[in-house]
């Protein structure tokens, strides 16, 4: 039997291109994304680098058009749980969350957050701000649609009897006694397209991160300069009334454990170092760097407009880089190109961390049947030339599962899989 | 005829309704009625997006027999596609409905309630005038071919021939040498996470002859294509015999022209040309695979070997992706077949973006191969010795001696690139590869609709990138041209009057996807509405106010004009 | 003459970027000014200089355009075309003694609520200060 509706797991910049790509031939698209809003980790960032075009203007139209697909089913806070059969065939359960909040009737006012009487530590966010336990991560999210969050909602968790957001919409569009679902579909083929995690910098005590409070990673420093972030794009410090004056960006953490370039840190690097320089002119802005990596063909030119704007490079290794200080101040020793110690002083530290596998990637390689390759990432079969393709026929992989790599690189391998699944299904 | 319009207010539960005095401007609007000419029925609603506020707005329409729709809601982008369709179910032509938003630009953001009232009825009748000068408009269908045109038979040309070709869609491979493969077929193994030998390359190689779907064209080029996609006009002439044309029509054109090398002469301080034993990596890699053999020009195995990196890179402004992995590979050839020799790598950095290169790159350390970083390098003969002088990043100054040296030359588009890009009305970067239709977002298609860019044509890339870019396109155009399927253009497109038109040809000149043709016999501009996006930049650009944007007219939007400034 | 001055100002804001921006501002419910009226349009290169100075000539106090910003327009060059139409009209308005700085440039991205509002505000302070539109053409459309 042969179906030809298609599972895509996950709805980051890889997952939305294999998706709307298949719709458009009138397919069947099942979208299932573990987060309640569709973008994954592009959405964090305020401008993507080399040509730095607002990332929001690019992909939003991307996730509205999911959203306004006929073809597109689109199931949020859900994961795969189960997956039998073969090519052509497979039957996939999955488990969805209750959002409490139902995606046809909430307009996304959000009338329901204030009245809220729980504060969480906003995730999405890298815990720089709140959230209520009724929440859209961001402004801008899409779906556009709260969810609420039964481990901390008084009324859900049974430590209170609340009500207050029920009240508080208008359009009847939270129910407290939405379910938890299990949904069993039949598709084709399936595209992994679940993406990358952060290496968790707890491992790296040398730099200082979570010790001295104004060390961060690069992924705070992004959502730090976002327009729609928890400062709305200013840059402060945890610790200390004024701006940084001096900032430090540390490249390649992670990288000698991983056993790989995570390939878009030196150009992300450079941007965050863009940015800095945008939003504070008189700071001073150091970057400690190994081997650039820029294998794009644009990305050389903005290496160098970026070392015209003033940027200070020192070229430095990794593993003997220390970050020592207090609440207020850091000091950054290091050796340099003569291989002599120094030292430095920055207010910020920036730790540009390793990519690495998503968290999910062990438990669904299981459940896929699919293998994940030494590093961690899902196995492409490179022996056969190709790194969109599994070892079973109909899974196919897109985006950074595969491994670490730039948009333009996650949406090819999107288009790639599309095209192995029309062959296999047309 | 008279008009009859109908204007819904959407309370849009107590975001509308709060900020608002819905009252008023329903009574105000209601007010604007000049029946026989124009009728006005406003109503409002709770909430019109939902499934009720649809069937009540679909219903309204019919009902009221209604020649035109006003919603005052919210934006456009949320729910314009939403109301379009509620139009599609009944007579309305959807281009005859305005979407008021008096949410977003009143409602949530004047504080004062009747200043933001006052606004929303600004914005209302600025929508009624507005609607009234609306001009129906239908979707148009094109037949469009599902045959594609493949450009240049290296690996990226040979997966894309692959992917594409079937039982109904033929695919036209055309080559400019005498044989397919490209570059690949000159290697003896490709590295470093691709398997060792050439077998999978040759059996995709036979697997394109063998395909009766794939029509092959050696010492071939590309003489004209004209169209757009789904409908390309295309001429072919034979390299030796120009009198050997083929013509055909495709749907689509995929551009694997592939890269060259960089020519190392032109930057002399590496001495190639005019220093014996310096060569390039590609010729090391063909007579490697030749004879099985890397030997002196004396014919003896070198004792030490140098191998360049970033040749060019300067230069070019780019690093080439693939030189340092292939280098690489080249080492360890030298390694396995003269296991005395002493290599030395100098490198300015160490391009490893895939996860497997880093391994390969430590593997190749192990065996025994030195790594230098440099600032600054040049290579000196002195008594038959070379030297590779160089600056290390600590400012030093040192040098070694090497009998052979091996450059790894900037990887630089195909020669003819320009020709090509000229040919098929695309453009090419400051770097001189094709240009993609969006850096992020799109980097297999171009500007052209139906034309596309694979490979290294464009972008330094690797066997496995230039293969997933093939399988890339065939996830555009399976997807995108299926055979039997119309194709259904952009509907808000522009249009020219010939009447106005006196053949200027500005416009010509401001569209980025060359939407506009020149008609010589009738002087006129014509826009085909096949390809164009319906930007409005030629309308702006029209010195005579021959050029019309479908549903942005100037009409329609001095309508709006004028009530903002009443 | 005690009575404020409400200025008339026309915006005209690209879909894809500055439309977009607009309505994170709306969704921010952050508080902006009334006198300016949106008039949506595909790419700020739509503009074309007929309607800016016709709008003018009809007694709008102010324009303002808003686009992507350079780079990111939706059909790839459309704001370069804007900025140089932009330029240029900036010198005949001048010529028809009309204060050029009614006249303005801005680009704001899908995610700039905050810098959409900004640019409204101060915008029409700057209006406000030029005071009224000294043309007092009637409408002749
Ligand atoms: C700090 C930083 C800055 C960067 N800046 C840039 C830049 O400027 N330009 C650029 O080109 N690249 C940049 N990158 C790289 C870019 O983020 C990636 O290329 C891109 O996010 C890859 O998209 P993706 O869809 O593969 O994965 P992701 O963006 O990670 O999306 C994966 C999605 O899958 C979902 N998911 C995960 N597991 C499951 C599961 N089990 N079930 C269902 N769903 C699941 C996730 O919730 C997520 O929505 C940057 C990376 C970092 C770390
Ligand atoms: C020395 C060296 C070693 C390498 N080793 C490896 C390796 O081990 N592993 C790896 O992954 N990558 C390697 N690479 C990179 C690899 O060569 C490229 O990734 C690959 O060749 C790109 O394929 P392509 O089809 O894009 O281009 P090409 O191989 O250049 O093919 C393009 C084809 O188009 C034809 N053509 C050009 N213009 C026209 C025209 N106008 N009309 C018709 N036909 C035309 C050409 O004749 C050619 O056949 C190496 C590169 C070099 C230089
Ligand atoms: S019911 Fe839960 S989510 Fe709703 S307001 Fe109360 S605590 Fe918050
Ligand atoms: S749940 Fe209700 S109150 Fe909350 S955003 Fe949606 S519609 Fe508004
Ligand atoms: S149509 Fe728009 S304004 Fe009306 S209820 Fe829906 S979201 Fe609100
Ligand atoms: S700019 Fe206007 S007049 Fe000139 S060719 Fe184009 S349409 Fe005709
Ligand atoms: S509207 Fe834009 S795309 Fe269409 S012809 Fe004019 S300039 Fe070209
Ligand atoms: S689309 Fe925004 S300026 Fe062109």
């Amino acid at each position: 039997m042969n179906n030809s509706d298609i599972l895509v797991i996950g709805a980051g910049v890889a997952g939305i291109e294999a998706s709307l790509l298949l719709a458009d031939t009138g397919k069947k698209v099942y979208l299932v994304e573990k987060a309640s809003l569709t973008g994954g980790n592009v959405i964090k960032y305020e401008d993507v680098f080399s040509n730095m075009e607002c990332s929001t203007c690019m992909i939003a139209p991307k996730q509205q058009e999911v959203l306004q697909s006929e073809n597109i089913e689109l199931l949020t806070l859900s994961t795969v749980e189960k997956v039998q059969g073969e090519i052509g065939d497979f039957t996939v359960t999955i488990n969805k969350k209750a959002r409490y909040v139902s995606l046809i009737d909430c307009i996304g006012c959000g009338m329901c957050y204030e009245p809220c009487p729980v504060s969480l530590k906003n995730e999405f966010e890298q815990n720089l701000s709140e959230k209520k336990a009724i929440y859209v991560p961001c402004p801008g999210s899409l779906p556009n649609v709260p969810a609420i969050d039964p481990e901390h909602c008084l009324q859900l968790n049974g430590k209170k009897t609340c009500n207050a957001c029920v009240e508080a919409c208008a359009f009847g569009a939270i129910n407290l006694s939405d379910k938890d679902e299990k949904i069993e579909i039949k598709v084709g083929a399936i595209i992994v397209a679940s993406g990358f995690d952060i290496i968790d910098p707890a491992g790296f005590p040398q730099y200082g991160y979570g010790k001295y409070p104004n060390v961060y990673t690069a992924m705070e420093a992004e959502r730090l300069y976002a327009s729609n972030g928890p400062t709305e794009g200013e840059i402060t410090l945890r610790k200390g009334d004024a701006p940084p004056k001096s900032i430090a960006i540390i490249q390649c953490v992670g990288r000698e454990q991983q056993g790989y370039c995570s390939s878009v840190c030196c150009m992300y690097s450079l941007k965050l170092a863009h940015y800095l320089k945008h939003k504070l002119p008189d700071a001073k802005i150091y970057n400690f760097h190994s081997d650039w990596c820029m294998p794009g063909k644009y990305y050389q030119k903005f290496h160098q407009d970026v070392k015209e704007e003033g940027v200070d490079f020192i070229y430095s290794p990794v593993a003997k880089i220390k970050v020592e200080g207090n609440d207020k101040s850091l000091s950054i020793e290091y050796y340099n190109g003569k291989n002599e110690k120094e030292k430095l002083s920055a207010d910020m530290v920036i730790l540009s961390l390793a990519m690495m596998q998503g968290k999910d990637t062990a438990s669904l390689s299981k459940l896929l049947g699919i293998e994940q390759d030494t590093k961690g990432f899902f196995m492409n079969q490179a022996i056969q030339l190709g790194s969109v393709d599994t070892s079973k026929p109909g899974i196919f992989l897109a985006g950074c599962a595969e491994g670490p790599k730039d948009i333009q690189g996650s949406i090819t391998q999107a288009e790639a899989a599309v095209g192995k699944v029309m062959s296999y299904l047309s | 005829m008279s008009d009859k319009i109908g204007v819904y207010v959407c309370e849009c539960g107590p975001n509308i309704a709060d900020k608002v005095d819905i009252k008023k401007i329903l009574a105000e609007i209601s007010a604007l009625n000049e029946p026989p000419e124009k009728i006005i029925i406003a109503k409002k609603h709770k909430l019109l997006c939902s499934k009720e506020g649809q069937d009540f707005l679909a219903d309204e329409i019919t009902k009221n027999e209604l020649t035109h729709l006003v919603i005052a809601a919210c934006s456009p982008r949320d729910h314009d596609i939403t109301f379009m369709n509620v139009c599609k179910k009944t007579d309305l032509n959807p281009y005859l409905y305005k979407l008021v938003n008096i949410r977003e630009h009143c409602a949530w953001i004047i504080p004062d309630k009747d200043e933001a009232t006052e606004k929303a009825i600004q914005y209302i009748r600025a929508g009624i005038s507005r609607v009234t000068y609306q001009a129906p408009l239908t979707e148009k269908e094109l037949d469009s071919i599902p045959d594609v045109l493949v450009i240049g038979a290296g690996i990226a040309g040979i997966e894309a021939s692959l992917s594409l070709a079937g039982e109904n869609r033929k695919v036209y491979l055309v080559e400019k040498t005498s044989s397919i493969g490209g570059k690949v077929t000159r290697f003896e193994k490709i590295l470093p996470h691709q398997g060792t030998n050439l077998d999978i390359i040759q059996e995709k190689i036979q697997a394109v002859q063998e395909n009766e779907n794939i029509k092959v064209f050696t010492e071939t080029e590309v003489e004209k294509a004209i169209g757009f996609f789904g409908n390309f006009e295309i001429i072919l002439k034979n390299i030796h015999n120009e009198e050997q044309k083929n013509d055909f029509k495709v749907g689509a054109v995929v551009v694997a022209t592939g890269f060259d090398l960089t020519d190392p002469e032109k930057i002399p301080r590496y001495g190639y040309g005019k220093i014996e034993d310096i060569y390039t990596s590609m010729e090391i890699e063909e007579s490697n695979s030749k004879t099985g053999k890397i030997l002196l020009k004396s014919g003896k195995p070198p004792k030490s070997a140098a191998l360049i990196h970033c040749v060019g890179r300067e230069e070019k402004g780019y690093c080439s992706r693939v030189c340092c992995n292939y280098m690489f590979k080249i080492a360890q050839y030298l390694k396995e077949k003269i296991p005395a020799i002493k290599i030395t790598e100098f490198y300015q950095d160490l391009c490893l973006p895939n996860k497997a290169d880093q391994e390969f790159f430590i593997d190749t350390k192990n065996k025994g191969v030195d790594f230098i970083r440099f600032k600054d390098i040049a290579v000196r003969q002195k008594d038959k010795e070379k030297f590779i002088e160089y600056t290390k990043m600590d400012g030093k100054k040192e040098k070694i001696s090497a009998e052979m040296i091996i450059l790894a030359p900037a990887i630089e588009p195909a020669e003819g690139s320009k020709d090509i890009a000229e040919l098929l009305n695309i453009s090419l970067d400051e770097t001189g590869f094709f240009q993609e239709a969006h850096q992020k977002l799109n980097p297999v298609a171009t500007s052209i609709d139906g034309v596309y860019i694979i490979g290294s044509a464009q972008n330094p890339k690797d066997i496995s990138d230039s293969i997933i870019d093939a399988q890339a396109v065939g996830g555009k155009i399976l997807t995108q041209l299926i055979p039997g399927v119309k194709l259904v253009p952009e509907v808000t497109v522009s249009e020219i009057s010939d009447a106005f038109c006196t053949g200027c040809q500005t416009c010509l000149s401001v569209c980025s996807y060359g939407a506009i043709y020149f008609d010589e016999d009738r002087n006129i501009s014509i826009v085909n509405e096949a390809i164009c996006r319906g930007c409005g930049n030629c309308v702006a650009s029209c010195p005579s106010g021959a050029a019309h944007a479908k549903h942005f007219t100037s009409a329609q939007i001095y309508q709006e004009v004028l009530e903002a400034i009443r | 003459m005690k009575e404020q001055f409400t200025p008339k100002i026309v915006g005209f804001l690209c879909n894809w970027c500055s439309y977009a921006g607009a309505d994170l501002a709306g969704a921010a419910k952050l508080k902006i000014m009334p006198s300016l009226t949106v008039i949506r349009v595909m790419c700020s290169s739509r503009i074309d200089p007929n309607l800016v100075l016709t709008t003018l000539l009809l007694g709008a106090d102010g324009i303002l355009i808003a686009g992507c910003h350079p780079g990111d327009c939706h059909y790839e060059k459309g704001n370069y075309y804007a900025r140089r139409r932009f330029a240029l009209l900036k010198k005949v308005i001048k010529t028809l003694k009309i204060d050029p700085e009614r006249l303005q440039l801005s680009w704001v991205s899908a995610s700039e609520g905050k810098r959409y509002a900004e640019v409204v505000n101060q915008f029409t302070e700057k209006i406000k200060k030029l005071g009224p539109n000294p043309i007092q053409t009637k409408p002749y459309l």
